[in-house]
Order: C-alpha cells, then structure tokens, then sequence
C-alpha cells in the first residue's frame, strides 16, 4: 500500500502532469504491441483455412497414397484386396472457378456411394440419390448456393454447368468457411480428364489393427502392392510441408512486426531515463529518508511496467483492428505463394491478450532494467547536493564504441554459418547483433562530429545550430538512445527496401531472359501454388500451323515431392530456350552445351531453390516420381528462377512426355513471326480459342501481373516498415518535449540573456534536424549492413535465391527525406512548448 | 542621469481558484542613477525579484510604469523587449546558471552571438580577463569552482556593456571571502562601466559595497538609506 502510494507520488503523479510526452511513450510501445499481435493474428487467420475442406472433407485418415501424375485405379483394387481392416478413400482434386461470384472453389471428388454405405451423408436433409448424381454437386454452404441451383464452373479450359444436389454445412475437421464443390468421384474424374487417375487415396485404419499389428507392418504390407512411383506417406505430409512453407514466411513478418517493437522499447529506455535524471535530487531525498536501494530501482521498473501494461492491453484491441485490415493482403499473399485457402475470421483469443500484456510489460522492464539501476545507485548527499543540477550522465564513448564494435565483428562472423532446420537463425541473430552494436557507435560519432564541427558550425549555421550540438553532445545517452531508435526503423526500412528493390530489380531482369515469347496461354481455371490447370494439348498443334506464328512452347507443370519437401517438375521444347531465352545459370556453368545436351537424355536442370534446398548440383542424379515409376536423371546445371521458392526441375519435352498418358499441357507460350503485330497475332491466336476456357495474355501483361503479385508480396513488409518508422518519429516527438522540459532552465536562460522565441524555436528544430541527420546517417549505413544479410544470409538460406544488389536510390532518397521532414515536423509541439515557457516562473524554481 | 525608472509599479499575481491575488510589488516608484549600485533588501517574497524582472524587462507591472532609459516596457511586444535585453540588460543569478554545455568563454560570449554582434570572442575574452578568468576561458563549467563560475556569470552579464546589470542573491551560493570578490566585482562594474546594479541580497554584509539600500517590506518601499547618509 506504501508502494503505492510512493509510486502515486513520485512516478505517476509527474507522469499525469506530462500528458503528452507519458502518451507519446504510451503510443510507442503500444503500437509496438499492436503490430506484433496484428501479424500474428492476421497470418493466423490468412492460414487459418489451411487445414481446408481439401484435406479434411472425410476426417483424418492414418496415411495416404499419392504419385506423381496421379495413382492408377488398378491400385485401389489391389489395395482393396488386402487381408487388413483398412478403409481407402479415393480423391480428385482440382481448383475451380465459381463463374457467379468469380472466386476460387475446391473441388473435390469423393466415392459417394461408398460414403453413403457408411452413413456419411453430405446435407443433413439431402440424403444422396445415387441415381442422381451424373451433373450433381454438393456446395459447402458458404458458397451461398440451394439445392436445385445450377452451377457453373470453369475446370481446366472448360465451362461446365451442374446442378446443385445438396448444400452441406459441416465438413469434418475443416476450420473457417465451409467453401467446396463435392462430386461423386466418376464425375469429378470426367470433369477433370483423370478417367482411371486418383490424386490420392486417405487410408485409415481401426485402433484395434494397432492392437496386433505394428504400424510398421501394415506400411509394409500397403508398400507392397504399391507400383513404382506411388508412395504412401503420412496423411498431410503435403500439407505439413506446405505448412513448414508457410511457417518460414510467417517468422519473417514476426520478425520484421518486431522492430516497432524494439523502437518501442529504445523510447521507454529513453523515458525511463529522463525520469532518473530529472528526479535524481527526489530519489536522493527519498533514499535519505529510508528508501533502500531496490524501493528506488522497483519505483522505476513500475514505472516501466506500467507503460508495458496500459501498452499491451491498448495494444490488443488495437492488434486486432490492425489485423482485420492485414488479413486482406496476407491471404493474397498466402494464397499466390503458398497454399489456396480461405482467410479466417481474425479471432482475438484470451492467449493473444496475455500474450500481448505479457509482451509490453517484458519489454518495457527490458528496456527499462539500466535505467532503474542507475537510479538505484543514487546516492543521497550526491543527488541533494544544491549546484548540481548540471547532472546528465556521463558516458564512456570510447568503451561504448569497443562494445559496439565488438558486437558487430560477431554478427558478421555469425553471417557465415549454415541455417538451423532451414532456417536463418544465425542471420536473425546477426541483425539483432547489428542493431545495438550500430547504436553503441553513436555516442563516439556525436563526439567526433561535435568536435570537427565545434569551431565551424556556428559561423555557418548560426548560435543556436551550435547550441543544439552542444546540447546534443551534452547529453549523449539521451542522444544515442533517440538516435538508436529512430536510426534502427530507418535501418531496417533501408536495408528491406534494397532488398526488396535488389529483388524486383533481378526478378524483372530474370523475366527478360525467361519471358521472351510474345503471347501466353493458359486454363482459365484458377491455378494453385505449385499446380497448374491442363489445357489440351491440340492446341498447340493447332497454332504451330498458323502463319502469323514462328514458334510454340508447350510447357507442362505438375507438384512433386522430393525428400518429403514440395517442388515443381515440368518440362518445355529445351530448343527454344536454347534459341531464344536466357536463362541464366550458375557461374562457372556453360548454358550451351547445357541446353544442348538435355534434350539428348535423362538430364535435367533445377532451379537455384531447388538445389539450395535439396543440396543438388550439377552430375548429381535424381530419383525423379513419374507416372509409371521413377526416373534416374543427371543434373546438368542450375539454373537462376524467382517463380517459386519449392524450387522447380526441368527437363525437356521430348524425354519425358510420352510417360504422361494425358498429352495435356499446362502453358503454351507463342512467338510470333517477325513483322506481324501483336493484334493481328492475337487475332490468330484467338480464332482458335472459341468454346474453350483459356486465357491469352499479353508479354507485357503478363509481367505486369507478375509484378502485381510481387508488390502485393511486400505492401504487409512496407506497412509494418510504415509502423516502425511512424512509432520512431512520434518517440522523437516524445523526447524533444521531454528534452524542452528536462532543458526548460537552459531555454528560459536563453531568454534572459537577450535569446528571441524565434531564437528559441530554432534551436528546437535544429535539435530535431541534427538527430534527424544523424539518424539517417547511421541509418542508412545499418540498412547497408543489414540488406547484405538479409540478401546473402536471410533469404538464401530461407528461400535459396540469391539476387543482384541494387540501390533503389530515389526510392531511398524519397523515403528518407519523408522521414527526415516528419522529424522536423515532429519539433512543432516541443518548440511550442519551449517558446511558451515562462522563463521567470523557470529560473525563479531553479 | 536616470537609467532606470519605476513609476508606481505595481505587480499583481492572479491567486488560484479559491484564493486571493498576490500582490508582489505595490505602488514602486524609484528612479535608478547611472552608475548607481543598489541593494534591495528584505525578507523572502517581500518583491526583489518581482522588481528585478520588471527592471530586466523580463515581465510588464500591473498598472504604472517602468522605463529603461527612453523607453516604456509595457508599450512593448515581446521582439522588443528581447532587443532592449540584447542591449541594456545583464542578469547574474545566485546559481551562476551557465549553460553546462559551453565552456567558460563560449557561456560568455553568448549574448552577443545571440544579438549578432561583432567581434563576440574578442570581446568575451576581454570581459573574462577583466573578471581574471582569461586563463581558464577553455574550462567548462563543471571544472570551475562556485567563485570562478559567478565570476564567469559577471563577465557574460557585462559583455555587452548593459546600462542595467541585475544581479539575484549574486553571493547567495558562495563563501564569505568568494563573495566579497563578487562584490567588489560588481562594485567595479558600476564604477569602471557606468552600469547601474541592482541587487537583491539577504546578507547584511553584502549591502555594504551599495550606494544605497532599498528595504522592501510586503512589496513596498519601507526605507531607502543612502550609503553617505549611513557614513
């Protein structure tokens, strides 16, 4: 209660007279927080629908049977056959388009007879008619359909209209909206051109077959009937791959979400220690009066807490807020890179409210551990002393800088080690190292600047220039802090905006030299990440006869699992990459004789991910999952691709086409003969589209989309980049007003001794233009040192791309320049505050 | 000649919600000699700083008038004011108050810089020698003794040659012997450069370099005692 009481007293009640530097430290952590939950919520919520109907329509199975190009029928009758209790149900897979509202609508293909013989009924009230099932679909209710509606879809480069049959509501273990199509499986096989093809078989099996058989045993019996190629996995292995995707890419925005949250935590260190500062004679006298050395520390560490309290509890509600308005985006980005799913509602759950008190009050009691330390070491005598009002605390520049220095000689060292289970954690570790390491440097700059400066700047920038310096260089634990702050946000807003402008720029360099056809085509229905609509092969033919037309590639695609992981196998006319592309490979590699030599055998390329991630190069073979079994192919080279991180395979058209039974292809790029124009090429093209659903896109276009997705990508990185620097300018704004106050002896002196309010006001905004300057100074060369790692280090080894430096500089200069004006404009209300003082009332307290 | 002249200045402080207004100063009426050094006296709240800011043309009376030199301070706006402190004005506060960031001649020389005047170093370092602090012109405050630090403040307040020098409690924060240096400082100031001294004092002793001595009591005159009236 005396705590309290003391606490009421000596913190809170100062704090209340100060509302607008106590909010302004309130709203940094706070937002801090926010942004932490914010993406943690809304990447939850964007995944949220992972788990969808897809994989979980019949409930969860024990294992399931899949294969390269689908699993034979033949199969499910020898697996029916044997003597074990097992259930196996058959799967078709395939995304549609819903042609009423437009959206991307599993489809799936289940035995419904078998289904009903089990009891299992799609449609509480819609029992099914097996009689009636040749156009009939089941609608997840979501989907906002009723029984009798038609249904129009486009599979692959088809229209087809159903009749809905019955609208189900629960769909065993799926999460979120219940959005699929269900068909009996014949049907879905028909729709999709798989006659005789399975995507998967779910094989589940009664505990009481555990009983007396080992699991083991029953892999082993299962493995045996099943033709090379196929291969029995457990259930969701897909999905946990995918998953462990998924993962990668959500660590990194917690990561990124973080840095508002460490600039948070620079501001209430920065509170915290104005606060030892200013009431160093109000401890002192306290100590004198009993107060022990850990009352004085705990006084400010509640102070700290209280801040990371008010902070994570504001910062929940406003997290959730936040996420609402991210989830949009993430789901975007989910859903182009990574799995086809629905977003979830954004659910505020009491762990995430725990979770985010718990996080503000940590932090703030990190931040806030040095402070109240030295406020704990206060002696009495010293700090009632009379004349020492001078006080401000003195530090070591020089130890700082070896510390700092020091710091960063072991993040880079660390950039050097491999990824820990794929991921950067040596990397993460490097940048946290750097960002302190950087911000204990800044002391020593402050003084060399002050002291090659001190003689010239008043001759050039005027008296209260000078005096700005000195008072920056004055106070150098305030200064590093503020500079710490605001330079880390400008840092890690630099180093991603060289990153991702390195990454654009070699995306778009990689697009010259692999987009080099003038016409594109594909299915109209909607693709998946790693799985693309088949359009029918003929199509092809029929274009290669066209005059407007020079060449036509078919491509086809298909996801494949090597070692456990997800990756991509497709194959083109190796010919025209030869003549026209240029794809590039590693150094040291020879694209001729590579491109040469693949269509000769069972060679194959891979992409840059691919082999980062399989730890593949050239003359390693590989057990490529084919229909009919697998294929022993060399690697010839390694090729540079940015198109997806699950690295990709490729072969040449001619070696592995005729193990496809379905001649089917997946992309048809076109070149066009020289001299005819686009819109006569395009004309051709299309004669030959009629009744069929397939899109025709322009090169240019097609880039354009390409580039969409990519900014797409990064619009959450930039916002949370947006947070961060807005939490670091308005923390400046806080410790100006906390500066004019904890100054306002020295500003109102200045008043006395002949100073104008202008005079005054300028010294303010010089203050704030000096720490701005600075900042981007060691800013920018922070975000220097962390876009080699999060370029060379961080994504290679998360992703396995690696990119071309490039300097986005007028995106840089427009940047910092924004943030260099919301610095100066963030002196307004302190400079307001400091030409308002009455200098009498000051002096006359002093 | 008259320097500075108060004319039933009376100084009223607005009183919180419940509580009455403060009448710091009431009916002052003086007229300050150049050259002349005057103590005020009196116990804590009886009006010497109130009177002290009113003659810096620090704060403007309630009703009747202060005039520095030719000029009226309540007729005034504040780019005034601060023109008339550049130029006529010097402050010595009892805490010395130099801006700890500055070392001993850059605390000195700053009024001129914040006036724009010329020749700011040569002239600070003219004051400091003048206050035998030359040698320690680079030192920073916190490597000053008190003495050498109201010494400093003495030659800051005069480096403009200010008609008006105002010194608060100059010797409050010092010793007996460091103080009489100050006096004797302050005594010269007025004799060597014609500037009137206005300064507030508790001690006793201090009153004895004045010319004259004004007793305030409540915020009135209560005595004025001439220094060749005391003997």
């Amino acid at each position: 209660m005396h705590g309290l009481k003391l606490f009421y007293r000596a913190i809170a009640r100062p704090l209340v007279r100060e509302p607008a530097r106590s909010l302004l430290t309130l709203a940094a952590i706070t937002l801090g927080v926010a942004v932490v939950i914010a993406i943690d919520l809304a990447g939850s919520a964007a995944a949220g629908s992972f788990r969808s109907s897809m994989e979980t329509l019949t409930g969860k199975a024990a294992f399931e049977i899949a294969g390269a190009g689908g699993v034979k029928e033949e199969v499910l009758a020898k697996l029916s056959s044997l003597p074990l209790p097992l259930r196996f149900d058959a799967r078709v897979e395939e995304y549609v388009r819903d042609v009423k509202s437009g959206t991307t609508v599993p489809l799936i293909g289940i035995d419904l007879i078998a289904h009903a013989q089990r009891g299992v009924v799609l449609g509480e009230d819609t029992p099914i008619s097996i009689l009636d099932t040749a156009n009939a679909a089941w609608a997840g209710k979501d989907l906002g359909l009723r029984t009798g509606d038609p249904l129009q879809i486009v599979v692959q480069d088809r229209l087809e209209t159903l009749r809905v049959a019955g609208v189900f509501a629960d769909s065993g273990e799926a999460q979120g909206p219940i959005r699929a199509i269900v068909l009996d499986l014949p049907v879905a096989q028909r729709l999709t051109h798989r006659a005789g093809l399975l995507d998967r078989i779910e094989v589940s099996m009664p505990d009481s077959l555990l009983a007396s058989q080992s699991e083991a045993s029953v892999r082993h019996a299962i493995e045996a009937v099943l033709p090379p190629g196929v291969e029995l996995r457990e259930f969701g292995a897909n999905l946990e791959a995918n998953r462990k995707m998924l993962g990668a890419f959500r660590w990194n925005l917690r990561i990124l979400s973080g840095i508002a949250l460490v600039v948070g935590a620079f501001l209430i260190y920065n509170t915290v220690s104005v606060s030892v500062v200013r009431r160093r004679a109000e401890i002192g006298i306290l100590r004198a009066l009993g107060l022990t050395r850990a009352g004085a520390q705990s006084l400010f560490l509640a102070e700290a807490a209280a801040f990371g309290l008010i902070g994570g509890a504001i910062g929940a509600v406003l997290g959730l807020a936040m996420a609402e308005a991210a989830v949009g985006v993430l789901a975007a980005t989910v859903n182009a890179l990574y799995v086809s799913s629905t977003p979830a509602p954004v659910v505020l759950g009491v762990g995430h409210i725990a979770t985010s008190l718990a996080l503000g009050t940590a932090v703030s009691l990190l931040a806030a551990l040095a402070p109240a330390r030295e406020a704990g070491g206060i002696a009495p005598v010293e700090a009632m002393a009379r004349g020492r009002r001078d006080y401000d605390v003195r530090i070591s520049a020089s130890r700082f800088a070896l510390t700092g220095a020091a710091l960063i000689a072991v993040g880079t060292a660390l950039c050097w080690l491999p990824p820990v289970d794929g991921r950067p954690l040596f990397g993460y570790l490097a940048t946290l190292l750097l960002i302190p390491g950087t911000a204990l440097l800044v002391p020593a700059l402050v003084n060399a600047l002050n002291r090659v400066t001190r003689r010239r700047i008043r001759g050039v920038l005027g008296v209260e220039a000078m005096l700005a310096f000195r008072s920056l260089a004055g106070s150098l634990r305030r200064t590093s802090v503020l500079v710490g702050a605001l330079a880390t946000a400008i840092a890690m807003m630099a180093s991603v905006g060289i990153m991702v402008g390195s990454f654009r720029e070699t995306v778009m360099l990689w697009m010259d030299t692999q987009l080099t056809a003038d016409l594109y085509l594909r299915a109209a229905a909607p693709a998946s990440p790693g799985a693309s609509p088949l359009m029918d092969a003929s199509l092809a033919d029929s274009m290669e006869l066209l005059p407007e037309v020079a060449a036509v590639d078919r491509f086809r695609t298909m996801p494949i699992q090597m070692d456990g992981l997800p990756a991509s196998f497709g194959f083109g006319e190796s010919r025209l990459m030869l003549e026209q592309g240029r794809t590039r490979f590693l150094p040291g590699e020879d694209r001729e004789a590579i491109l040469r030599k693949l269509p000769t055998g069972p060679f194959v390329i891979v992409s840059e991910p691919f082999s980062r991630k399989h730890s593949v190069g050239a003359g390693d073979t590989l057990s490529l999952p084919l229909p009919g079994g697998t294929m022993n192919v060399t690697v010839l080279g390694v090729y540079s691709d940015y198109s997806s991180e699950r690295g990709a395979i490729y072969g040449d058209r001619h070696v592995f086409e005729p193990r496809f039974p379905n001649k089917a292809v997946t992309n048809i790029a076109v070149t066009l003969q020289p001299g005819v124009s686009l819109t006569e090429g395009e004309r051709a093209v299309e004669s030959l589209l009629a009744g069929k659903q397939v899109l025709l896109i322009e090169n240019r276009t097609l880039r354009e989309h390409a580039m969409r997705i990519f900014d797409q990508t990064f619009a959450i990185t930039w916002a949370l980049e947006g947070v961060a620097i807005f939490v670091a300018v308005m923390g400046m704004a806080g410790a100006l007003v906390a500066l004019v106050i904890d100054r306002r002896r020295e500003l109102s002196l200045l008043r006395f001794l002949g100073a104008s309010k202008e005079q005054v006001r300028s010294l303010i905004y010089f203050e704030a233009a000096l720490l701005g300057l600075i900042s981007n100074a060691v800013g920018l060369a922070l975000g220097f040192g962390l876009a080699f790692i999060l370029i060379y280090v961080i994504n290679r080894q998360s992703f396995g791309w690696t990119f071309q430096f490039h300097w986005p500089g007028w995106l840089l200069a427009g940047a910092l320049t924004l943030i260099y004006l919301a610095t100066l404009a963030s002196a307004w209300f302190p400079a307001r505050t400091a030409t308002r003082l009455n200098p009498i009332e000051v002096i006359h307290e002093e | 000649m008259s320097v500075l002249r108060m004319v039933n200045a009376t100084k009223r402080y607005r009183g919180a919600a419940n509580e009455s207004d403060t009448l710091a100063l009431r009916g002052f009426t003086y007229t300050f000699e150049e050259g002349e050094f005057v103590a005020l006296v009196g116990r804590s709240g009886c009006g010497k700083t109130t009177l002290l800011n009113l003659a810096g043309a620090m704060d403007f009376p309630s009703s009747g008038e202060v005039w520095i030199e030719d000029q009226l301070t309540s007729g005034l706006d504040d780019a005034a004011l601060t023109r008339l402190r550049r130029t006529r004005i010097g402050f010595i506060f009892q805490f010395f108050q130099l801006l700890p960031t500055l070392n001993a001649v850059e605390n000195v020389e700053l009024p001129l810089l914040l006036s724009g005047a010329p020749r700011a170093r040569e002239r600070a370092m003219e004051r400091l020698e003048w206050v035998e602090m030359g040698a320690l012109a680079a030192r920073m405050p916190h490597q000053l003794s008190g003495g050498q630090m109201q010494r400093v403040a003495i030659a800051r307040a005069l480096v403009h040659n200010p008609k008006v020098l105002l010194a608060d409690e100059p010797t409050g924060n010092l010793d007996t012997s460091t103080g009489n240096v100050v006096l004797e400082l302050l005594r010269r100031a007025a004799a060597e450069h014609g500037a009137t001294v206005l300064m507030a004092t508790h001690s006793a002793e201090s009153t004895a370099v004045a010319d004259t001595i004004i007793h305030l009591r409540d915020g009135v005159i209560e005595e004025v005692r001439r220094a060749a009236c005391t003997g």
